[in-house]
């Protein structure tokens, strides 16, 4: 066996796109209003939060010190969040029937695909439709007359970025789930995350030990990187948050192709 | 049954537990009589298994939501728009509307699943319909059990939100049952619907997000619903939601609310809540009886 010459053959095949495939043929039979579904929510909290809020709450402190509208402020960090929330639904609760009533894996690993194929496939379809609600998104906030620079267009690669930090973590962790009890965990997580990562309202309400805590968290550097990139005012702090993806999406990977072959190839 | 009997052989290794059942008829004459309570107790004994997380998400969520909304975004909102909400801080104005939509959510989840898991992939509904309950006993059993279900988790939220400091008023516990019956009146009717509902194609995603999500965001949940545009507050209007919230506004904190809007408000509710029972009884009884 050529195994021995290539030390990932055992992993990886490199024929993730026969798992991309399969993904997009079984999209067709789904119920095409609820993948279409998942482009509104943010946009309904951009226009509660946003228009209704915002003409209560006034101007705020923009990342670069010029004040901007609520509305402005908001939306980069809704965008954010839906990436973080698209990626998670589709890499847990997707993977999880798929892992375990389904038993659409066992049936791939039986083939020549390996664990990383496996991965690297249903990751990138999660992808594919994080970018897809995020070009939606950022449509709409132009439309409001909320994109200011041409630059803020990077927002739609980055929150892919953003998405694939939680995609390659999500089905890594899944792969431990066992019941629909410890699913309702992770919402759990992401609640807190979603509430307190700077979304609605500046870090500084809260005390410094909590500000750690919560620049330790992955949303935070999403909703902070996509704020920079919709004024197009970037710090040495913009590394940083593109360095914690990049980490996160490393880690994440290898967290999951040892799952799925520790679970599948004994 | 000979002597090898599983009776038999347990008198002789232990204590004789035996069943104290009743006569087929007496079964029968009770559960026509109680068969409602019986079944209310299933389902609550169901969800005695996964009781920590219930407990944990129901003190854990109000928490983060208080927190979130009524301190930190509060920080915003404070300070150039405190007369928008009658002199009260954020906190107190969004207080009650956040109490009412925890408890409407969660009538959205127990209403939908567990309605389809009834009729489809556990069909829990079948056995005690094949014994001598009648459809609307399982209908009010599911439902009572729901509504204690919404009460604790909204008397746990409610304590939480009076720990902020949230219900300046004494009358503001009276927000617990109209949250309780905000979250029927839109759970009912719900109800109905999922047991209407053959095939799981991701219709009950599709209600969260174009129904109770739309639902929180505009029913002046985090500002009041004149700030909207009128052509959007209508949604107020048919929303649950927004009658549940007014009126905790009122109980808690004394927001201005004539008699007769007062009297619509509950209503409105009322109304929503029994309608959607009898539409649900006529279609478990439609759906049972096949």
């Amino acid at each position: 066996m050529d195994g021995s010459k290539k030390p990932l053959a055992a992993l990886y095949s490199r024929n993730a796109k026969a798992v991309i495939a399969r993904g997009l043929l079984a999209t067709r039979s789904n119920n095409w209003l609820v993948i279409v579904s998942g482009f509104f929510e943010p946009v309904l909290y951009l226009l509660s939060m946003g228009v209704g809020l915002g003409t209560l709450v006034g101007s705020v402190e923009g990342p670069d010190g010029q004040p901007i509208s609520y509305a402005a402020y908001i939306a980069p960090a809704l965008l954010a969040v839906s990436a973080m929330n698209g990626a998670v639904y589709d890499s847990t609760w997707n993977v999880f029937f798929r892992m375990n009533f389904a038993k659409l894996y066992q049936g791939m690993l039986y083939t020549s695909l390996g664990p990383l194929d496996v991965a690297l496939g249903e990751i990138f379809l999660a992808l594919l439709r994080g970018a897809l609600y995020a070009t939606g998104f950022t449509a709409v906030m132009g439309l409001m007359g909320l994109l200011t620079t041409p630059v803020a267009l990077l927002m739609v690669p980055a929150s892919v970025v953003i998405a694939f930090g939680f995609a390659s973590f999500g089905m890594g962790i899944t792969s431990f789930m066992k019941t629909f009890q410890q699913m309702e965990w992770i919402n759990f997580v992401m609640l807190p995350m979603f509430l307190f990562s700077a979304t609605f309202y500046p870090l500084t309400v809260y005390p410094q030990g909590i500000q750690w805590f919560i620049q330790a968290l992955p949303l935070w550097h999403g909703v902070e990187l996509l704020r920079q990139i919709s004024v197009a005012s970037f710090t040495p702090a913009t590394v940083i948050h593109l360095g914690y993806f990049l980490v996160m999406i490393a880690v994440g990977m290898l967290l999951t192709t040892l799952r799925l072959r520790k679970l599948f190839l004994k | 049954m000979t002597d090898s009997s599983p009776a038999g052989v347990q008198q002789g290794t232990g204590p004789a537990y035996r069943l104290h059942a009743h006569a087929p008829e007496v079964s029968a004459r009770r559960a026509r009589a109680f068969g409602s309570w019986y079944y209310a107790e299933h389902v609550l004994r169901a969800m005695n298994g996964y009781k920590w997380t219930l407990l944990a998400t129901s003190v854990g969520t109000p928490v983060m939501y208080l927190f979130a909304m009524g301190v930190g975004l509060a920080t915003l909102v404070d300070r150039n728009s405190g007369s928008v909400f009658g002199g009260v801080s954020y906190l107190v104005f969004i207080a009650p509307a956040l109490l009412a939509s925890a408890t409407i959510m969660t009538a959205a989840t127990e209403f939908t699943y567990p309605v389809m898991d009834g009729f489809k992939w556990r069909r829990v509904y079948y056995g005690p319909h094949a014994s001598p309950l009648g459809t609307d006993q399982i209908v009010h059993g599911h439902v009572l059990a729901i509504t204690v279900r919404l009460t604790a988790t909204t008397i746990v939220y409610f304590l939480i939100v009076a720990a902020f400091g949230a219900s300046p008023q004494p009358a503001g516990v009276l927000a617990v049952p109209v949250a309780v019956l905000s979250g029927l009146a839109f759970g009912l009717p719900l109800m109905a619907y999922a047991a209407s509902v053959e095939d799981d194609k991701g219709q009950f995603a599709l209600v969260m997000r174009f129904i109770v999500m739309p639902l929180f965001l505009f029913s002046g949940t985090f500002f009041p619903l004149s700030t909207l545009p009128v052509f959007l507050q209508w949604i107020g209007w048919i929303s649950p939601l927004w009658h549940g919230t007014e009126l905790g506004r009122a109980l808690t904190y004394g927001q201005p609310l004539p008699a007769w809007l007062a009297t619509v408000h509950v209503l409105f509710l009322v109304v929503l809540a029994a309608g959607g029972l009898r539409l649900a009884r006529r279609v478990y009884a439609r759906r049972l009886g096949k």
